[in-house]
C-alpha cells in the first residue's frame, strides 16, 4: 500500500514547476504559520496548503495530514492546558498533582494550546503537499551542489521510507496469508523484522542510487536551465507576495491574537486583507495556464 | 457499577479541592501600584476577594489593564506604563507580597488570602533587587511571608527607649513578639548602628544597595561614630544625615527570613527610628529616614525626575 505522502507523479503545475520555485511557495507558507499565532492567519495558511494540495491532485495527502495533525493537536492542548496555569479565567481545578503541583485549567491555557495545536496541523498540510507533490530526486540533485552529503544522507532517507514502507506491506500480507488460525502479527513484530532488515536495504537503495548516477558530477549550468519551468514564475510571485504581505502585517499589528493574560484575539483589516491573500496564493497551483 | 465509580471519583476530586470554575473565597487581599520607588501611586489602593485558584497575576489582570510577556509569566504594562529604557536607564515591574520580593513570578504566586501586594515600576539599572522592604507595614511582620506565618523576634541591642517604642508600635498591629530568636523568625533589630552591624543580616548594608536592597548606608567618622547617609536610585551616597537621624530598612540574607532594622547613628537616631513604625508614616517606601521629625523616603530621587 502507498503512503498518501508518498510523492507521485502528477502533471500539474506544482509538480511541473522546479524544485526552487515550490519549496520556496511552501516554504511562505510555512513562515507564515511560524510567524503569525492569530487563528485566522493560521486558518488561512491551512486552507491555502489544503486547496494547494487539492489543485495539485493530492487530496488523499491533505486528507492524512489533517487526520495526523489532529492526532498530533489534541495532546497538545490537553498537555498546555494541565501544565500551563496561567490565564484569568480558571475553568477547572483539579487538585494538587505530583510532579505539576496545583493544577488549574483555564480558557487561556486552552486556547493557547489550540493555537499551537492548530499550527501544527497547518505545518503537516504544508508538509504533506510538498511530500506528495514535489519530486524528491529533483529536490536532492539541486541541492548537491551545495552540500552533497547532507543530500546523500536526505536521499538514502527519502528513499529508504517507502522502501520501508513497502517492506512492511509485504510482511503484513504475508502474516495474513498464513490463515485465519495463525496469531495476528503485532506492530511490534512488524518493527522488530524491518529494524533489522533496514541495513541491508539501505545498502540496497544506495546500490541503486549509484546506479542511476548519483556519484556523478552536479548538472551545468544549461542543464539546470532546462530543468525549470513555466510555471516558476506563479509560484515565486504568489510566496514572494504572502511573504512580504505577513512581514508588513507583522509590522503594523496584524497578528493580534495574545492568550495572555486574558484571550485577544485582534481582527484588524490588515488581518483579513492578509488572510484573503494568503487563501487566493492557494489557488496557484491550479492548472490555468500563467 | 458504573455509579458507584463515578461517585468514588466525584468523592475523590471534591476532597482534593477539586471543582468547577475558580473556586471559593480565601479571604481579602490588598493590591498597591506605584512607580519610582513608591513615590508616586499609579492607582488607587484595591481590596479584592481572593478566590482559591487566584495568582498575583490573576488579581493584577482583574484589577488593572495589564500586558504580559513570555507566554503571560511577566507583566510588561501596567495601567499603561510599560518597561522601558530611557536615558539609558532600565525601567520594569516588580513587586512584593506582605513586603517581600517573590522568589517566583507573579503567575506562579498563589494566594491564601489576606496578602498585602505591592507592584512597583523601578529604575533597576543600578540595583536589580531589594528583597524586603518596609512599605507593607505591618506585614510581613503580622501576617508572615510567602504562604507562611513566622514569629517575631524583637532584638534589643542597646537603647533601651528605642526598643520600648518598637515593642509598642508591634503590639498596636497586634504583634506579639517571641523570646529569643526561634528558628525561622522575622527579626527585628533595634538600637544604634555601632550595636547592629555586627549582625550578618544587617552587616550588608555595608556591602552597599546591590546586596542589602536597602538604599542607606552608615559611614564611619574619625571619632570613631557613625553617620546615616542616604543613597539615591543609582546606588550613590545623595545626603548625610545628623547624628540623630534615625532608620527604618529592610533586608534579607539570603532564604533567611526578612530582617528589620530600627536604628540610627545614635541611640536617639534609633528612637526617631522606633517613632517611625506606623503605616501612614512607612506605606509604600522601601525604607524611610528619619531627622528632626522629618522623614524622608528612600532612595533618594534622581536630580532628573
Amino acid at each position: 500500500m502507498r503512503s498518501p505522502f508518498a510523492y507521485a507523479p502528477r502533471r500539474g503545475p506544482l509538480q511541473a514547476a522546479s524544485p526552487g520555485a515550490a519549496v520556496f511557495y511552501l516554504g511562505a507558507l510555512l513562515v507564515v504559520a511560524f510567524l503569525y499565532s492569530s487563528p485566522l492567519v493560521l486558518a488561512a495558511v491551512g486552507v491555502a496548503a489544503g486547496l494547494a494540495g487539492v489543485l495539485a491532485c493530492a487530496g488523499s495527502a491533505v486528507r492524512a495530514a489533517i487526520k495526523l495533525g489532529l492526532v498530533i493537536a489534541v495532546p497538545i492542548v490537553v498537555v498546555n492546558a494541565l501544565v500551563v496555569d496561567r490565564g484569568e479565567t480558571v475553568l477547572l481545578r483539579l487538585g494538587e498533582w505530583p510532579l505539576f503541583g496545583q493544577v488549574n485549567v483555564t480558557a487561556e491555557a486552552l486556547a493557547d494550546g489550540a493555537i499551537f495545536g492548530l499550527r501544527a496541523v497547518v505545518v503537516m498540510i504544508a508538509f504533506a503537499v510538498y511530500s506528495a507533490c514535489v519530486d524528491p530526486d529533483r529536490v536532492l540533485r539541486a541541492l548537491r551542489p551545495i552540500a552533497g552529503r547532507s543530500a546523500l544522507t536526505a536521499a538514502l532517507i527519502s528513499r529508504l521510507v517507502p522502501v520501508a514502507a513497502a517492506d512492511a506491506s509485504r510482511l503484513r500480507d504475508a502474516g495474513r496469508l498464513r490463515g485465519p488460525a495463525a496469531a495476528p502479527l503485532g506492530r511490534a513484530t512488524l518493527i522488530r523484522r524491518l529494524m533489522a532488515g533496514s541495513l541491508d536495504r539501505a545498502v540496497d537503495v544506495a546500490a541503486t542510487l549509484e546506479l542511476r548516477g548519483y556519484s556523478l558530477a552536479a548538472p551545468d549550468t544549461a542543464a539546470r536551465a532546462k530543468g525549470r519551468s513555466r510555471f516558476d514564475h506563479r509560484f515565486y510571485l504568489a510566496g514572494g507576495l504572502v511573504l512580504v504581505a505577513a512581514i508588513a502585517g507583522k509590522v503594523i499589528g496584524a497578528d493580534g491574537f495574545h492568550a495572555y493574560p486574558t484571550i485577544e484575539i485582534g481582527v484588524e483589516p490588515a488581518t483579513v486583507a492578509l488572510s484573503a491573500l494568503v487563501v487566493l496564493t492557494g489557488l496557484a497551483p491550479g492548472r490555468r495556464n500563467a | 457499577m458504573a455509579v458507584a465509580i463515578a461517585l468514588l471519583l466525584g468523592a475523590a476530586v471534591a476532597t482534593a479541592g477539586c471543582g468547577v470554575g475558580p473556586g471559593s473565597g480565601v479571604g481579602e487581599v490588598s493590591l498597591t501600584v506605584t512607580r519610582d520607588y513608591g513615590a508616586e501611586p499609579v492607582m488607587p489602593v484595591a481590596a479584592d476577594d481572593a478566590s482559591e485558584s487566584d495568582t498575583v497575576m490573576r488579581l493584577l489582570d482583574r484589577e488593572t489593564e495589564i500586558e504580559t510577556r513570555f507566554g503571560g509569566g511577566f507583566v510588561s504594562s501596567i495601567e499603561g506604563l510599560a518597561e522601558a529604557s530611557r536615558d539609558g536607564r532600565r525601567h520594569s515591574w516588580f513587586f512584593f507580597v506582605n513586603g517581600v520580593e517573590s522568589p517566583v513570578g507573579a503567575a506562579d504566586f498563589a494566594l491564601l488570602g489576606g496578602e498585602a501586594i505591592w507592584w512597583d515600576y523601578r529604575d533597576w539599572s543600578a540595583v536589580s533587587r531589594a528583597p524586603a522592604v518596609v512599605g507593607s507595614w505591618p506585614q510581613p511582620l503580622a501576617g508572615g511571608f510567602e504562604g507562611e506565618a513566622h514569629p517575631v523576634a524583637l532584638e534589643c541591642r542597646g537603647g533601651n527607649a528605642a526598643c520600648a517604642a518598637a515593642r509598642s508600635a508591634l503590639g498596636e498591629v497586634g504583634v506579639a513578639t517571641a523570646g529569643g530568636s526561634p528558628d525561622a523568625a522575622i527579626r527585628v533589630l533595634v538600637g544604634p548602628w555601632a550595636r547592629l552591624r555586627d549582625d550578618p543580616a544587617a552587616a550588608q548594608l555595608e556591602d552597599g544597595p546591590q546586596t542589602s536592597g536597602v538604599f542607606a548606608d552608615f559611614s564611619k567618622e574619625r571619632d570613631g561614630g557613625y553617620v546615616l547617609e542616604g543613597l539615591g536610585e543609582d546606588g550613590e551616597p545623595r545626603r548625610r544625615f545628623g547624628p540623630r537621624a534615625g532608620l527604618v530598612a529592610a533586608t534579607r540574607r539570603y532564604d533567611a527570613p526578612p530582617v528589620w532594622l530600627v536604628t540610627g547613628a545614635t541611640a536617639r537616631g534609633a528612637l526617631a527610628a522606633a517613632g517611625l513604625l506606623s503605616a501612614d508614616r512607612l506605606r509604600d517606601h522601601y525604607a524611610v529616614a528619619t531627622e528632626g521629625g522629618e522623614e524622608t523616603p528612600l532612595p533618594l530621587p534622581m536630580a532628573s525626575r
